[in-house]
């Protein structure tokens, strides 16, 4: 997570934020587990530098379960036989195309060939800028 | 007994009549007069017995003798009423005192305390607590008699009888009246994990079914989970990308939950797929619905389709409907006539047709009618076959378009027919799967090894006459480039005599093993050699030396492999290190062996089974 050409990234939490503008607060380290968010904090952009993330197609009740099951995979990161979390039946189906949105998909460890994939993804972001 | 019943019969004599059973007692030496007398005796032995413990525990119980023996002295107070009405204010003072201290001794116990937090109970009301726990402990204690607060029957009161709902206590037929009415309600749901065995059972069940891994679940697997579960619930799944909604129905399906009801959720106008992978609730109708509101449908896939049959198959033929993928697995109601007739109308725009568990009804007919019409089919399985034998195997090599091929029939067919297919065909084939084949030879090895240049999957299971040189003949300077699943599970040798010894070569053993290793070595994904007992120890060792390395394996099957040891394991392991499986069935040589962390290794011999993971990562 060192600074890709020259951006350090602001500390240990980033920020989600809703379309109806809650926030939540997430351990960087925690959101490793989504691809986009990965390639999203890589960025040369704006939310690399600022570690605050728009999520402008989430309401606040997915997001916060979204980032509750950021932690809820980061303390379980490699345990055996973690208990499920629980999800609420009202929102599951916005919760699940939430997930598919974040790449939240089917295989918990990300593959080498995402992680450079998303490395890639900023360096080209940086040489064209 | 004896000398204090004869005065009582004595005054038995002066008083007036009796009854015949008292008389009739009164003849054996029993008296009425006498039990009860006992019986209170002991009943104020027993209260004062209870009184006595209960100061000794010291703890919330003794209220209970306080506040039975608070009601009793109201009994004997309003008994004598007249003679103590100076002495009554004074009483009713100091009962009040005693109310009041067995009401703070309620308030100080444990019960009250648990009481007031079960959350179940909605009334947050002290008093309500107080009066309920008080009446509890006022009741009568086992052994003694009761009024049913129901019938009105009087019964002995004991451990299990039932409370009523307005106070008091049930003879046994009310209180069983009272569990009859209230008994669903009652029934507590069982608990699902059965603690630590319950535990280990589900993790092993996991592990074979391939889908272990460390950690949480994903996010996605765990609404698709609530989802299945609560499938009821659901109207519609709104526009959620194609992927999701396969995962959903897979999910269904494992559950056994797709009936005509769920497989509306997956009908969507616009898409072009549909598929079922349990579809033994399903009825021809819902087919026929399939085709109705799915009207660009391209790709089909049914798994249990029984009730695919042919009047599905006329509705379908009759629309403006061309698939291009078919997947119909135990479909056996559709007739000879009807394969041909779809086949007839419809085969052109097939790409992919894949038919398992047939019995009669697929045919060398159906397969001419293939070649016929299908131009542009790419790929062809034909499952569990009890029909097509060695003609329709041969005519399969005029399928041009064709890139991968699976046969698994039941008829034998010779190696001659298989050659035929690989020599018209065999250089644009890139899968190739032959299941069952006793009979393929060497031959068919050879006119591989000729023909074939980009083969990727390869599958040539239970051959009883290829022998290891075939396989390195195959295998040594192959153009094709290196594959990536192979599977020659079960060639070897099947005499029961000398099966340690075989002269022959016979199956795949260890030079095979090496030439198949020195040219796929570097690509293979997947390798499978059950049962090839003959690879020896040494040939293990050398193909998975400290020096090589198989970057891209990633599940392999070896079990059967007599000579595998602790050793050849652990090689296994160093040598690929992304490999995330490996069977060990019946390799009883193995016997402790370190197995690095994340990976599983399945069917260790001993109590275990299996083992996922050590101390050890190398």
């Amino acid at each position: 997570m060192n600074g890709i050409n020259g951006h350090t990234p602001e500390g240990k939490y980033i920020t989600l934020i809703s379309n109806d503008g809650f926030e939540y607060v997430v351990l960087r380290e925690a959101t490793e587990i989504s691809p986009v968010l990965r390639t999203m904090l890589r960025s040369p952009f704006s939310e690399a530098r600022t570690g605050r993330c728009h999520f402008p197609e989430i309401r606040a009740a997915v997001l916060e379960k979204v980032a509750e099951y950021f932690h809820y995979w980061f303390q379980n990161k490699d345990k055996d036989d973690v208990p499920d979390m629980i999800i609420p039946v009202e929102i599951c189906l916005e919760l699940l195309m939430a997930a598919d949105f974040l790449g939240l998909d089917a295989k918990p460890e990300p593959t080498d060939r995402e992680v450079n994939r998303g490395d890639n993804l900023a360096m080209i972001a940086a040489r064209m800028e | 007994m004896l000398h204090r019943s004869r005065p009582n019969r004595a005054g038995r004599r002066i008083m007036g009549p009796q009854s015949a059973l008292t008389d009739f007692l009164a003849s054996h030496n029993i008296s009425a007069q006498q039990i009860r007398q006992d019986v209170e005796q002991r009943r104020r032995a027993a209260q004062a017995n209870v009184n006595d413990e209960n100061e000794d525990d010291a703890d919330e119980d003794d209220s209970v003798a306080q506040v039975t023996s608070a009601a009793s002295e109201e009994l004997t107070v309003s008994s004598s009423r007249a003679t103590r009405a100076t002495r009554r204010s004074a009483q009713i003072e100091a009962q009040r005192k005693k109310e009041q201290q067995a009401i703070e001794k309620i308030k100080a116990s444990k019960k009250f305390n648990k009481r007031k937090r079960r959350p179940s109970d909605s009334s947050d009301d002290e008093e309500e607590i107080i009066r309920a726990l008080a009446q509890e402990r006022a009741k009568p204690l086992p052994g003694q008699m009761e009024n049913c607060a129901q019938c009105g029957k009087r019964f002995t009161v004991t451990a299990y009888s039932r409370n009523s709902p307005d106070g008091g206590l049930l003879c046994t037929p009310c209180g069983k009246e009272l569990d009859k009415d209230n008994g669903a309600a009652k029934k507590k749901p069982k608990r699902v994990s059965g603690g630590a065995v319950g535990r280990r059972r589900q993790i092993q069940s996991k592990i074979l079914d391939g889908t272990y891994t460390l950690g949480g679940k994903s996010l996605m697997t765990l609404c698709i989970e609530t989802l299945a579960k609560n499938i009821e619930l659901a109207e519609g799944l709104g526009d959620l990308p194609a992927p999701i909604i396969d995962k959903i129905a897979r999910k269904l399906s494992k559950h056994r939950l797709m009936n005509s009801q769920t497989l509306s959720l997956f009908l969507q106008p616009t898409a072009d797929q549909v598929y079922i992978y349990d579809a033994s609730k399903l009825n021809s109708s819902d087919f026929i619905r399939i085709f109705q509101t799915v009207p660009n449908l391209k790709k089909l896939k049914v798994r249990c389709g029984i009730h695919f049959k042919d009047e599905v198959m006329d509705y379908l033929i009759s629309r403006n409907i061309e698939l291009a993928d078919l997947y119909l697995h135990g479909s056996n109601l559709i007739s000879e006539a009807k394969w041909i007739e779809y086949i007839k109308k419809k085969g052109h725009a097939l790409k992919s047709l894949r038919v398992y568990w047939t019995d009669k009804h697929f045919t060398e007919d159906v397969i001419s009618q293939i070649v016929a019409t299908c131009t542009s089919l790419e790929r062809l399985k034909v499952c569990h076959n009890q029909q097509v034998a060695e003609l329709g195997v041969m005519e399969l090599s005029m399928i041009n378009s064709l890139r991968h091929l699976s046969l698994d029939l039941r008829t034998p067919v010779h190696s001659d027919a298989y050659i035929c297919v690989l020599g018209d065909i065999g250089a644009q084939l890139q899968t190739l799967s032959l299941t069952r084949v006793p009979e393929v030879d060497n031959s068919f090895l050879d006119a591989m090894h000729n023909k074939c240049r980009c083969l990727k999957k390869l599958r040539v299971t239970d051959s009883e006459v290829m022998t290891d040189a075939g396989f390195v003949r195959l295998f040594k300077n192959w153009e094709n480039p290196g594959l990536v699943f192979l599977d020659l599970q079960k060639c070897r040798l099947l005499e029961q005599h000398r099966h340690r010894e075989n002269p022959d070569h016979i199956g795949l053993c260890s030079n095979g093993f090496k030439a198949l290793m020195e040219h796929s070595g570097k690509t293979l994904k997947h390798l499978n050699v059950h049962g090839c007992r003959h690879i020896a120890a040494s040939a293990f060792e050398e193909v998975f030396s400290p020096d090589k390395r198989y970057e891209a394996m990633e599940k392999m099957e070896i079990s059967f492999c007599e000579e595998v040891t602790d050793y050849v394991v652990g090689s296994i392991f160093r040598s690929c290190p992304n490999l995330r499986e490996l069977n060990v069935f019946g390799c009883m040589k193995v016997k402790d062996v370190r197995v690095p962390r994340g990976k599983i290794l399945v069917g260790v011999p001993n109590a275990r089974g299996m083992v996922i993971e050590g101390e050890e990562d190398f």
